[in-house]
């Protein structure tokens, strides 16, 4: 059985992260992606990022992908990069088993960071599995990956960034996007990414929920209809779109199911998305030796993913003796970084969410 | 309202626009960002320090318009596209309003589009003035229109289609495009009345339903008449094309 010092699953913004911190202060890391290349939903991120400068604000989510991949390549005599590489499981005993292009291996990490990301949430109604219902982050896989333009005419499911960002992107590529629409009272991403599509043109429905979908082969036909205060559906108020795609964008869930299985204490936080991991603030779970960053901590931007790996990686390889004088000064940096970026109002959430799931001075 | 619909209220505007006598002096940056979100490269962008510090990364953008250039550079490192420049000072009767615009294909310098507000409607016919598109601008690129200057504060996008175009039909019977309309206009012919006895617009088959509401528009805009307070024409019968044979036909009851 093949033995690493630090395995990191998940080659998102928060396992690039984590990796590029663990292996820079001498770690021996492997990190671990699924997906043919690193980079994780970066690679399919065109616009540019929020946040400051530490986290690559105004930088396009593509090229930030890069840039970590880069940073990551000054320490390749410490890192072995898996791509085309599944983790299946991960035993109380801390191995972990996994699949490798068709092979199968089992690797004896001594930490583990798991930055696994999270999924996409789907939604209840009639025919929703009609041929050309996709999950947003599908549709933008299929524009911004592999090129493939998802149909014509899209209704957008869901106001929160994610909704608008591909909204925008659709546009970009010369589908029509012919209204968002969202359950909630209010727009849930932020306002100047809605008032960037608005002004194209797109209108923006508020308290609006699927209603039905028809279709033959493929999806043909949406009806939506407007909810009370009360979120209850007002008959009467249906209106109809015709649209070849409609995308689900609903929300998030943390991809958690090998903290499950390695036994980790997991708590229930609509706040952060679902089940996550009780975590100390070194990132560590309640199972000593891993340690979470990212959305399956708790769904959040790419931003704070970013900041939280490189926490994750920091800590990881200080309990293994790589430690250097900053090391304190380092962790505070980050856990200052990741305090101000949800210090404002849109961070309530999380901040309220974190509380509930994080231990000070050890689980 | 904003968080319902994406579209910034009026006071919202008024809270962000830049002071008349700012305007007259020169281009300035317009930011409208309404919400706290954890966002700072306006800030750390601008050189000239316009852009009041960010005491926390939530902080929503203020502008000195006093040290603000207009030079565009916090345009193109806005991650929300929030940011335009405008320029009242470009002619005596127009205003260049420069909007970051992320779309292929690119217009072409001297080319006319037409100019959107922030719900995506038409506003008016704008030239294209210049388009930026340099490396530095890291694919965001600029598009700068002239737009009547009434309209500096409207104008925040717009569609490469130029719908304002000469050529287009104002009225489909009688064939009247909206280039002969304005040079009607321009030859001071100011109500739908004079219009319609020159050009014919309205005396055909639909009877004005189509091109009386875009000649009052076109009035409204070009003369500044309220259209509320436009001489309509005279209405006769027959409200419809019919027959000479039902006419010639006589009362059924005579």
């Amino acid at each position: 059985m093949k033995t690493v010092e630090i395995a990191v699953i998940g080659g998102g913004p928060a396992g690039l992260s984590a990796a590029i911190n663990a292996a820079s202060l001498g770690a021996k890391v492997a990190i671990i992606e699924r997906d043919d290349q690193l980079g994780g939903q970066l690679r399919k991120q065109t616009h540019m990022f929020f946040g400051s400068k530490e986290q690559y604000a105004s930088t396009r989510g593509v090229d930030i992908a890069v840039m970590l991949q880069e940073e990551l390549k000054k320490y390749q005599d410490n890192v072995d990069v898996y791509t085309d590489t599944t983790v299946l499981g991960l035993y109380e005993d801390g191995v972990l088993t996994i699949e490798q292009s068709g092979k199968y291996m089992k690797l004896k990490p001594e930490r583990i960071i798991v930055a696994t990301g999270a999924s996409e949430k789907f939604l209840a109604f009639p025919n929703n599995d009609l041929p050309g219902i996709y999950g947003a982050g599908a549709v933008q896989t299929l524009m911004n990956i592999y090129g493939v333009k998802p149909g014509n005419n899209v209704l957008m499911v869901g106001a929160g960034n994610i909704g608008l960002i591909v909204s925008y992107q659709l546009m970009q590529a010369g589908v029509n996007v012919k209204a968002i629409i969202d359950a909630a009272p209010r727009i849930g991403g932020y306002l100047v990414h809605a008032s960037k599509v608005r002004r194209m043109g797109i209108p923006i429905l508020t308290s609006h929920t699927v209603k039905y979908a028809y279709g033959k082969d493929s999806l043909e036909k949406v009806t939506i209809w407007q909810l009370d205060e009360q979120w209850k559906p007002i008959p009467g108020t249906e209106k109809d779109f015709e649209v070849d795609v409609m995308c689900i964008s609903v929300g998030l869930s943390p991809l958690a199911e090998l903290l499950w299985q390695a036994g980790c204490k997991m708590v229930y936080v609509p706040e952060l998305g679902g089940h996550v991991p009780l975590r100390d603030e070194n990132m560590e779970t309640s199972v000593k030796g891993i340690y979470i960053a990212g959305d399956v901590a708790g769904v959040e931007e790419a931003s704070s993913a970013i900041v939280e790996g490189r926490l994750a990686g920091l800590c990881a390889a200080k309990s293994l003796g790589y430690a250097n004088e900053d090391f304190e000064k380092m962790k505070q940096e980050y856990l200052q970084q990741l305090h101000s970026l949800r210090s404002g109002p849109v961070g309530e959430k999380i901040i309220k969410g974190l509380s509930k799931v994080t231990v000070q001075g050890g689980i | 309202m904003l968080e319902k619909t994406g579209i910034p209220t009026k006071e919202d505007i008024k809270s962000i626009t830049p002071s008349e006598e700012r305007r007259r002096k020169g281009p300035v940056a317009v930011i409208e960002c309404f919400q706290k979100i954890p966002c700072n490269p306006c800030y750390t962008s601008c050189k000239f320090g316009a852009i009041k510090e960010f005491k926390d990364i939530n902080d929503r953008p203020v502008v000195d318009f006093d040290k603000c250039t207009g030079c565009g550079v916090c345009v193109v490192n806005c991650p929300g596209l929030a940011i335009f420049i405008i320029d009242e000072t470009y002619s005596d009767t127009e205003a260049l309003v420069k909007i970051p615009y992320e779309f292929i294909p690119l217009p072409e310098e001297g080319s006319y589009v037409t100019a959107l507000n922030r719900e995506g409607k038409p506003v008016c016919r704008a030239k294209v003035v210049k388009v930026q598109n340099a490396k530095s601008q890291d694919r965001t690129p600029v598009v700068s229109l002239a737009v009547p200057k009434e309209y500096s504060m409207e104008v925040r996008f717009f569609n490469i289609n130029d719908y304002f175009s000469d050529n287009t039909y104002i009225c489909r019977c009688e064939e009247l495009t909206l280039g002969e309309l304005r040079e009607l206009i321009r030859m001071g012919y100011r109500t739908l009345d004079e219009i319609k006895r020159i050009s014919r617009a309205g005396m055909g088959p639909c009877q004005g339903r189509t091109c009386r509401q875009l000649i009052m528009q076109e009035l409204a805009k070009t003369t500044g008449q309220k259209m509320e307070e436009m001489p309509m024409t005279t209405f006769r019968p027959p409200v419809k094309a019919i027959k000479l044979g039902a006419l010639a036909g006589g009362d059924d009851n005579e």
